[in-house]
């Protein structure tokens, strides 16, 4: 840091917006001290987190999740495909995340933010090596015709922990799922069964009799955590990410298996204490997020 | 197929004459300098305004006036099947040049040399007037961000089915076959800046089909001024007025 004595003597004169911009690590370091963040929260304290599902109405599972501002909207839709020789007794699960040029003044059209494909290929490797779906399940004739689901999520806005919330809202997404009622007809092509059809007649016997949803087991919630010095701050906003590069995610299920640890990198080199407290935070955030989840899908039954 | 009962009524249920219900909020993206989202029955939009900012790309700089960009994209999931090239594709950049240029034309451009507007628009569901809906959500956004404007920007489609004027058509009329015209104006100036038309219509009728769409945009307007009121009001009672 260049001169400490002028901004030090300026600190004591300038406005905390100015403060803000021209000193960031100062202005964070500061509140830490106090065991405090800029916004008031504690430093172990997610924000405040909502989740509202089906918010998308054209597709077969949706939700949308909030972190403070981060905000993820999710949506799955469902088609029909030949399964592969390997597993013809499997489905498929697609999973794409996209951050439009909406979320975040640092991504411009035409180049893509560098966090995407990460957050992407994280996505991905979460959720199809925790077994939170049994794949097959989401298959219908063996051998000849199975479920491929495509998940999109899209990043409304982007104000730090992306893959918290993208997690989260894929996971709602999925237990929002209803998988459309099929029928083959004559020539062996799968047909989805409409609404309307559904009460009168049908020519040709439904594949699957109801619109079912999946059987989600050991579901996956995760929690970012920054570490700067001595500190651990959870679920950083994108001012914090950065200006303290050093993240770790840890990602456990629900009957607190560990599924996933991130730590890319960083100038901040931790101890293994520093991780296990990583992990005792992410336990406790798993049960609010658990509580946050359950509360939603009970919402939606009772509509 | 019948568009229109014989009773008057559309597929929908609405008259020919109506509207579907809009829906607008301000402020969607905390990120964004301005931002809304505008819902046109189950049309759904949110427009990101990014500005007056550094010009990124140096050579397209202008020194007398602000650049404006735009970009148009739909999410995957926002048609009935799967979309595969939500950007990029031929559709999406037509659009997006439209809307470039009639928020250029009312934007105060001169205002602001050497600086950039973005203005971004993601399609979230895609019933029919996709970009009508985009133009209004824009127009909601740029105020939010608070960027000198001629006037409000307002827009609406109609067309003509089963010899029937229709206001606002959603996807399925749309896919019709028939005309659909899509008309951009300035209110309070009652100045046209975008009109659209495809298929073919005897000049009469097309005269009333665009006035209908007009009447439409004046609806439009009436309801994003006060939205825009409201949002006012909570700014002041924010600031301790």
């Amino acid at each position: 840091m260049g001169l400490p004595n002028a901004s030090g003597d300026l600190s004591s004169e300038m406005e905390v917006d100015a403060f803000r911009r021209l000193f960031p690590l100062r202005f964070h370091e500061r509140h830490l001290v106090e065991s405090i963040r800029p916004d008031a929260r504690p430093v172990g304290r997610a924000r405040e987190t909502t989740l509202a599902l089906g918010a998308v109405a054209s597709a077969d599972g949706s939700a949308l999740a909030k972190i403070g501002s981060t905000t993820m909207l999710a949506a799955i839709k469902m088609e029909v495909m030949t399964p592969s020789m390997e597993s013809p007794d499997e489905g498929c699960i697609a999973i794409e995340f996209h951050m439009p040029p909406i979320c975040s003044p640092i991504v411009r059209p035409g180049r893509p933010a560098e966090a995407a494909p990460v957050v992407s290929k994280q996505l991905s490797d979460t959720i199809l090596s925790s077994g939170m779906i049994n794949l097959k399940e989401l298959s219908l004739v063996s051998g000849k015709v199975a479920w491929m689901a495509y998940l999109d999520i899209y990043c409304l806005d982007a104000d730090g922990a992306l893959f918290d919330a993208a997690l989260l809202s894929a996971v709602a997404a999925f237990s929002h799922l209803k998988i459309p009622v099929v029928s083959l007809n004559d020539d062996g092509r799968v047909v989805v069964v409409s609404e309307e059809q559904e009460g009168g007649k049908l020519e040709n016997e439904p594949v699957n009799k109801e619109k079912r949803k999946l059987t989600l087991s050991s579901i996956p919630f995760s929690l970012t955590c920054i570490l700067h010095k001595n500190y651990i701050l959870a679920d950083p906003t994108a001012e914090e990410e950065s200006i303290m590069e050093t993240l770790v995610t840890v990602v456990l299920d629900s009957s607190g298996q560990l599924v996933s640890l991130y730590k890319p990198g960083g100038p901040v080199l931790a101890y293994s204490s520093a991780v296990q407290d990583c992990v005792a935070l992410t336990r406790h955030r798993v049960k609010e997020l658990q509580k946050i989840l359950n509360e939603a899908m009970s919402d939606m039954e009772v509509d | 197929m019948e568009y229109v009962s014989p009773e008057g009524l559309r597929l929908d249920g609405r008259r020919p004459m109506e509207m579907r219900q809009i829906r607008a909020e301000i402020g969607a993206v905390a990120k964004a300098d301005g931002s809304a989202v505008f819902e046109m029955g189950n049309t759904k939009v949110i427009a990101a305004v990014y500005g007056p900012r550094e010009v990124q790309n140096r050579s397209q700089q202008l020194s007398d006036q602000a650049l404006v960009r735009c970009e148009y994209s739909m999410a995957n999931f926002s048609t009935g099947d799967r979309m595969r090239r939500p950007k990029g594709d031929r559709r999406s950049t037509e659009i997006s040049l439209v809307i470039r240029q009639t928020m250029e034309a009312c934007i105060l451009t001169h205002l602001m040399p050497r600086s950039q507007i973005d203005i971004f628009l993601q399609v979230l569901q895609a019933d029919g007037g996709t970009r009508s809906a985009c133009i209004n959500a824009a127009t909601l956004a740029l105020a939010d961000a608070g960027i000198p404007m001629r006037d409000l920007v307002t827009s609406c489609s109609a067309g003509y089915l089963n010899s029937t004027p229709l206001l606002d058509l959603n996807y399925v009329e749309d896919s019709a076959g028939g005309p659909d015209v899509t008309v951009g104006i300035l209110p309070k100036l009652d100045k046209v800046t975008l009109l659209q038309m495809d298929a073919k219509l005897p000049m009469d009728i097309f005269e009333n089909v665009m006035q209908l769409a007009m009447e439409g945009c004046k609806a439009v307007a009436n309801y994003i001024r006060e939205v825009l009121l409201e949002n006012t009001k909570t700014l002041e009672y924010r600031r301790g007025v």
